[in-house]
C-alpha cells in the first residue's frame, strides 16, 4: 500500500468519523426548523434555517476534506469508499444549493411550484442518510447494523451442532467464532485496517500488508499470533487498545490450529493430536459434555440447603465442608471410628440426616465407621457423588453392587474391605469411574492384572 | 448529617473500628448486655444446659470450617485435600539424580562454554574460579516404568514409582543462596516476614480435624548442613493460629502432653473456661486479635494431649509397614519414622504436612554425598507414596518433594575421574509431585545439554506455589490478607498456574 501518505494527513483524516456528525446534526435541525416553522405559533423560527443549513454546508465540507485524507490509508474497502466519496460531495453540494434556495440567492422559475425549500432539504436528508450508512459500512462493516435485526438474517448458514467434538472442525467451530468477536469488526470484507482481512479462508491466506498472518505449522513466525501474544502495552498489541483482549483459552486454541492443525480450514478435531486440555476447552465451547457427564465442565446445579439441615448433620458428628463456594456442594466425613462396633446401631440414624442433602453431597468418607452392606443403598442414591471413600468398613459384594448407578462416581476406595472379584463387573457399570482401590481385599492380584488387561477403565489400585 | 462523634473518629477505616470498640456508647451498651446477661446466666442456669453438648469456645459457629471464613473459599473444585511436602534442603543436586544428561560424559573436564553460562553471576565460593570444568554425573542412570523416566542408580526405592510421579525439570527460581531461596520457595518472598505455604491455606480453608494443628513441621533429626528456622513454617502476618507447629525429631513429638504426678487432669477444662474468659476480657480491654489467637492455641493444645499420644503411636503398625519405610523407620525422629508419622497424621486428615531434610548441600564430594543423602531420605519417600497409594489416600493428597535449588553442572574446586563438587544453580532444578490432580508419570519440562538453562516450559517457585493453591481450589491470586496498608498473596504480583501438570 502507499506508505507516502504523511502522518499528518492521517492524523486530521482520523478526526473524520467525529467532524461528520456535525453536518448530520445541523442539516437535520434545519429540516426540523423547517417542518415547524410551518406551525403559526412558530412560524419566526423560519429565519433560522438558512444558518442552520450554512453551518452544515460548511462542515459537510471539511467533513469532505478529511474524509478524503483518511481515505489514503488505504485500509477501506474500494467500492464502497468509492460511493461514499461521491455521496459525500454529493451532500455538500446539495446542502449549499438548499442554501442558495433558502436565501433566495437563486430563484428557479420553472420549479417555484413545487415548494422549492421543503424539497431540497427533503433531498439533502436523503442523500445524507445514504452517505452516512455507507460510512458506517466502512467503519464498523456492512453486517453490523442488522447483525441483531430481529428479520431476515439467515444469509449466513449456521453450523449444525455437533455431539462429538472429535467431529468438529477446528476452524469452522472453534477459531472463526474467535475472529469473529475479536478481530473482524476491523479486520473485514470492507475495513481491512493493516490490509487484513478474517472474514474468510481466501483472506485469511492472502494476509495483510505486512505479509502473511500466519503461518502454517509456525507459531513463532505467524504474525496475527504474536501480536496476540504480546504484552498489552506494546504498540503492536492485538486487539488494539480499548478492545477486549483475547483470553488465555481463546489464545490456546488459535495456537493450537496453527501448531498442530497446520492452520487448515477443514481438519477435524478428532484428527489431529489434541492435549485433554483442547479437548476439555472445545466441549466447553460447544455446550458439550465432558467426560464426567457435565455440560460445560460445570459444577452439578443443585438446591440450597438451609442452616438448620446442616446443622443437624453437624450435631450427628459429622464435618461438613463446603467444595466451592456458594455451590451448595459438600463434602461429608464421619470422621474414622465415630462408630464402632459398641454403638453400630446409631450408623442408621447418622446416614438418614444425610437424606436430605443427598444430591448435594460430592465427596463422602465413612471410613473406618463400623459400616456395612445394608447401608449401601441409600448411598446409591446420591447422584452428584464423584468420590467415596469407604474403606476399612465390613462391606462385600452385596454393598458395592448398590452404586452401580451413582453416574458421576469417578474415584472409590475400597482398601480393607470384603469385596472380591465379583465386584469387578459392578466396577465396569459404573459410567464415570476411573479409579477402585482394592488392596487388603479378597481380590488377588491376579484377579486385577487380568481384569486390567481385559477392561480399559477403571484403574484397579492394589497391593505393595 | 449532623453526628458531632465523627469529628474524633480518623480517616483510617481500621482505625475507626478499633475506636468504636472503646468508645462510651459501645461501652455502656457492652457492659449493660454483659450483665443482664450474666443475670440472665445464673437464671437459667445456663452451665448445665450446655453441659451435654461439647463446650464450644473460641470459634462458636455451629456448622464449623465450612462457614469459619469470610473469604469465599474455595474459588474453584479442589482436587487435594491434603499435602505432605518433603522438603530437600540444602539443594538437591538435579543433574546426579533426575535430570540425565549423557552427552556430558564427552566433554568430562572440558571449561563450561561462556554461551552456556552467558555471564550468570555465580556465588561467593565459586566466582574466583580460573575454570569451570564441566563434571558428568558419575552415577549411572536407567529408566523406569511405563513412562519411562530417568533415575540414578541413588534412588534404587524411588525408580519403582516413577509411573505415579510429575517430574517438573524446569524450575527455577530467583536466588542463589541458601537463606533467601529458601525463605522464597516457603513464603513466596525472599525477606523474613511472610506466611509460609501451610499458613496460607491453614487460614484460607481451615482446619478438617479440629483435635490436631492444621500444619505441622517435622524435622529429621541429627540434620546438619544449612540451618532451619520456624519462620519456614511461619504465620508472618496471619493470625498465630495458623502457624506451622513443629514436632520434636524423637520420642516424645510434643513434650508436657502427660498430666504431672497426682494431678488427674479433670479440672482442666474448667481452669480453661475461666481462662478464656480472662483472655475475652483483656481481648474486649485491648482489642488485640492475638489474645483470640492464644485462646485458640490454649485449645488446641488441650485437645493435642489425647490426639498427639494416639497419632504418633506407631506400636500398632505392622512389620511389613515398617520394612517397607527401611530401618530407619524404626528409630523415631529420622527422615523415614518422619515419612511414617506423615502418612499417620495426613489420615487424620491435617492439612499441611512438612517434612525437613538438610544435608543436600553437595559443594565437595558430591557423588558419594548424593548417595549418602539419598539412603536416608529415597526409601522413605518411596514407601510414602506407596502406603498413600494402597490406601487409597493418594486420590486427594499431593505429595511434593524438592529443594531450595538446584546444583551446576560445572564442578566446583578440584574436579578428578571419580569425584567432584557442585554449586548452587537457581536456573534450572529438577522436583516431583505425585497424587492429587497431577499426572502421573509425566514429565514436564526441559533443560539444555548442561542442566543449566531451561529450554521448555520453564516453571518459576511462585508458578508453582500458584500451582499448589490452584489444587486446594483457591485461585492465588484471590487469597489475600491486608497487613500494613496492603493487601498480600502468596505469590505477591506472580505466578502462573502450570495446567500442563494437572489431571
Amino acid at each position: 500500500m502507499d506508505n507516502s501518505v504523511s502522518d499528518l494527513v492521517l492524523f486530521i483524516g482520523r478526526f473524520h468519523p467525529i467532524i461528520v456528525h456535525f453536518p448530520i446534526g445541523f442539516l437535520f435541525f434545519a429540516f426540523i426548523l423547517e417542518a415547524v416553522s410551518r406551525l403559526k405559533k412558530y412560524s419566526h423560527i423560519s429565519d433560522a434555517i438558512p444558518l442552520a443549513l450554512l453551518a452544515g454546508a460548511i462542515s459537510a465540507f471539511v467533513a469532505c476534506i478529511m474524509g478524503y485524507m483518511l481515505s489514503q490509508s488505504g485500509d477501506y474497502e474500494k467500492s464502497t469508499l468509492d460511493t461514499h466519496f461521491w455521496l459525500g460531495i454529493a451532500t455538500t453540494a446539495l446542502a449549499f444549493l438548499a442554501w442558495l434556495i433558502r436565501t433566495e440567492i437563486i430563484r428557479i422559475q420553472s420549479l417555484a411550484g413545487l415548494k422549492p425549500n421543503i424539497s431540497a432539504l427533503l433531498l439533502v436528508i436523503l442523500v445524507l442518510g445514504i452517505t452516512g450508512h455507507y460510512g458506517g459500512n466502512l467503519t464498523h462493516g456492512s453486517d453490523y447494523l442488522l447483525k441483531y435485526a430481529p428479520f431476515g438474517n439467515d444469509d449466513k448458514i449456521p453450523l449444525v451442532a455437533v455431539t462429538n467434538v472429535k467431529e468438529a472442525g477446528v476452524y469452522d467451530y472453534l477459531v472463526n467464532p474467535i475472529f469473529e468477536t475479536k478481530c473482524i469488526s476491523c479486520h473485514n470484507k470492507s475495513k481491512k485496517k493493516g490490509g487484513l482481512s478474517l472474514q474468510d479462508s481466501v483472506a485469511i491466506k492472502k494476509g495483510g500488508e505486512n505479509g502473511a498472518a500466519i503461518a502454517a505449522g509456525d507459531v513463532n513466525k505467524s504474525e496475527l499470533m504474536r501480536r496476540v501474544m504480546l504484552d498489552p502495552h506494546h504498540e503492536d498489541f492485538m486487539p488494539p487498545e480499548g478492545k477486549t483482549p483475547l483470553t488465555d483459552e481463546e489464545k490456546a486454541i488459535l495456537n493450537y490450529w496453527i501448531d498442530k492443525g497446520n492452520a487448515d480450514f477443514n481438519i477435524n478435531l478428532g484428527e489431529l493430536e489434541t492435549s485433554e486440555y483442547i479437548v476439555s476447552l472445545a466441549s466447553r465451547l460447544l455446550g458439550l459434555k465432558d467426560a464426567s457427564g457435565r455440560v460445560n465442565g460445570d459444577l452439578p446445579i443443585v438446591s440450597k440447603v438451609n442452616k438448620e439441615v446442616l446443622e443437624s448433620i453437624v450435631v450427628e458428628g459429622f464435618r461438613v465442608r463446603e467444595l466451592v463456594f456458594e455451590s451448595n456442594l459438600y463434602e461429608i466425613v464421619l470422621p474414622p471410628q465415630t462408630i464402632t462396633k459398641d454403638n453400630a446401631n446409631e450408623i442408621d440414624r447418622k446416614l438418614k440426616k444425610l437424606l436430605p442433602i443427598k444430591e448435594n453431597i460430592m465427596w463422602l468418607s465413612l471410613k473406618d465407621n463400623y459400616l456395612g452392606d445394608q447401608y449401601l443403598k441409600d448411598i446409591g442414591t446420591m447422584v452428584n457423588l464423584y468420590k467415596l471413600d469407604i474403606d476399612n468398613n465390613p462391606i462385600s459384594d452385596i454393598g458395592v453392587a448398590e452404586l452401580v448407578n451413582i453416574p458421576n462416581l469417578e474415584g472409590l476406595n475400597l482398601y480393607k474391605t470384603k469385596v472380591t472379584k465379583k465386584s469387578l463387573s459392578s466396577f465396569s457399570r459404573m459410567i464415570s469411574l476411573k479409579r477402585v482401590y482394592v488392596s487388603e481385599t479378597l481380590i488377588s492380584k491376579n484377579d486385577v492384572a487380568l481384569y486390567m488387561e481385559r477392561e480399559e477403565r477403571p484403574n484397579l489400585v492394589i497391593g505393595i | 448529617m449532623c453526628n458531632h462523634h465523627d469529628k474524633l473518629r480518623s480517616n483510617n477505616v481500621d482505625l475507626q473500628q478499633i475506636e468504636k470498640q472503646l468508645d462510651r456508647r459501645t461501652f455502656f451498651k457492652k457492659t449493660s448486655m454483659g450483665l443482664g446477661a450474666l443475670a440472665l446466666g445464673s437464671l437459667l442456669n445456663t452451665e448445665k444446659m450446655w453441659s451435654s453438648v461439647e463446650p464450644m469456645t473460641g470459634n462458636a459457629d455451629m456448622v464449623g470450617s465450612f462457614t469459619k471464613n469470610k473469604l469465599g473459599l474455595p474459588h474453584h473444585l479442589p482436587k487435594a485435600k491434603r499435602v505432605v511436602y518433603l522438603f530437600q534442603s540444602g539443594g538437591p543436586s538435579q543433574i546426579d539424580l533426575f535430570d540425565y544428561k549423557p552427552k556430558l560424559k564427552d566433554m568430562y573436564g572440558q571449561d563450561l562454554p561462556d554461551s552456556i553460562r552467558a555471564g550468570q553471576r555465580l556465588t561467593g565460593m565459586s566466582a574466583d574460579q580460573t575454570a569451570f570444568p564441566i563434571a558428568a554425573s558419575t552415577l549411572n542412570f536407567k529408566q523406569y516404568g511405563e513412562s519411562r523416566a530417568w533415575v540414578s542408580d541413588a534412588m534404587p526405592y524411588l525408580s519403582e514409582v516413577v509411573d505415579d510421579l510429575c517430574f517438573i525439570k524446569s524450575m527455577h527460581t530467583d536466588h542463589i543462596n541458601h537463606d533467601p531461596a529458601i525463605t522464597f520457595f516457603q513464603t513466596g518472598n525472599q525477606q523474613p516476614g511472610r506466611p509460609s505455604i501451610g499458613s496460607w491455606l491453614s487460614y484460607g480453608l481451615g482446619s478438617d480435624n479440629d483435635n490436631l494443628p492444621t500444619f505441622i513441621a517435622l524435622v529429621s533429626k541429627n540434620g546438619s548442613g544449612q540451618p532451619l528456622y520456624s519462620r519456614l513454617w511461619g504465620n508472618g502476618f496471619l493470625p498465630t493460629e495458623h502457624q506451622g507447629v513443629q514436632f520434636r525429631s524423637g520420642k516424645d513429638p510434643v513434650l508436657y502432653l502427660g498430666d504431672p504426678e497426682n494431678y488427674d487432669g479433670n479440672d482442666r477444662r474448667n481452669m480453661l473456661n475461666y481462662l478464656n474468659k480472662l483472655n475475652n476480657i483483656s481481648h474486649d480491654t485491648y482489642g488485640d486479635s492475638e489474645i483470640k489467637a492464644r485462646i485458640a492455641q490454649y485449645e488446641m493444645a488441650y485437645k493435642m494431649q489425647t490426639s498427639v499420644p494416639e497419632v504418633t503411636d506407631t506400636s500398632d503398625e505392622p512389620d511389613y509397614i515398617f520394612d517397607m519405610y527401611g530401618p530407619d523407620s524404626r528409630d523415631p525422629g529420622t527422615y523415614a519414622a518422619n515419612c511414617l508419622m506423615a502418612r499417620k497424621l495426613l489420615e487424620k486428615d491435617v492439612k499441611f504436612v512438612q517434612l525437613f531434610h538438610q544435608g543436600w548441600d553437595q559443594h565437595n564430594d558430591c557423588p558419594a554425598g548424593v548417595k549418602n543423602q539419598s539412603k536416608s531420605t529415597d526409601q522413605g519417600t518411596a514407601a510414602l507414596i506407596k502406603d498413600l497409594k494402597q490406601r487409597g489416600m493418594l486420590e486427594d493428597t499431593l505429595v511434593v518433594w524438592g529443594g531450595e535449588f538446584g546444583r551446576t553442572v560445572y564442578s566446583q574446586g578440584q574436579l578428578t575421574a571419580t569425584n567432584y563438587g557442585r554449586d548452587h544453580h537457581p536456573k534450572a532444578f529438577t522436583m516431583f509431585m505425585a497424587g492429587a490432580g497431577v499426572k502421573p508419570g509425566f514429565t514436564y519440562g526441559e533443560t539444555d545439554d548442561f542442566s543449566y538453562n531451561i529450554t521448555k516450559d520453564p516453571v518459576h517457585t511462585h508458578d508453582f506455589q500458584a500451582t499448589l493453591l490452584h489444587l486446594f481450589g483457591i485461585d492465588h491470586e484471590r487469597l489475600t490478607f491486608k497487613h500494613q496498608g496492603r493487601r498480600f498473596r502468596l505469590t505477591d504480583v506472580h505466578g502462573d498456574v502450570v495446567k500442563d501438570i494437572l489431571t
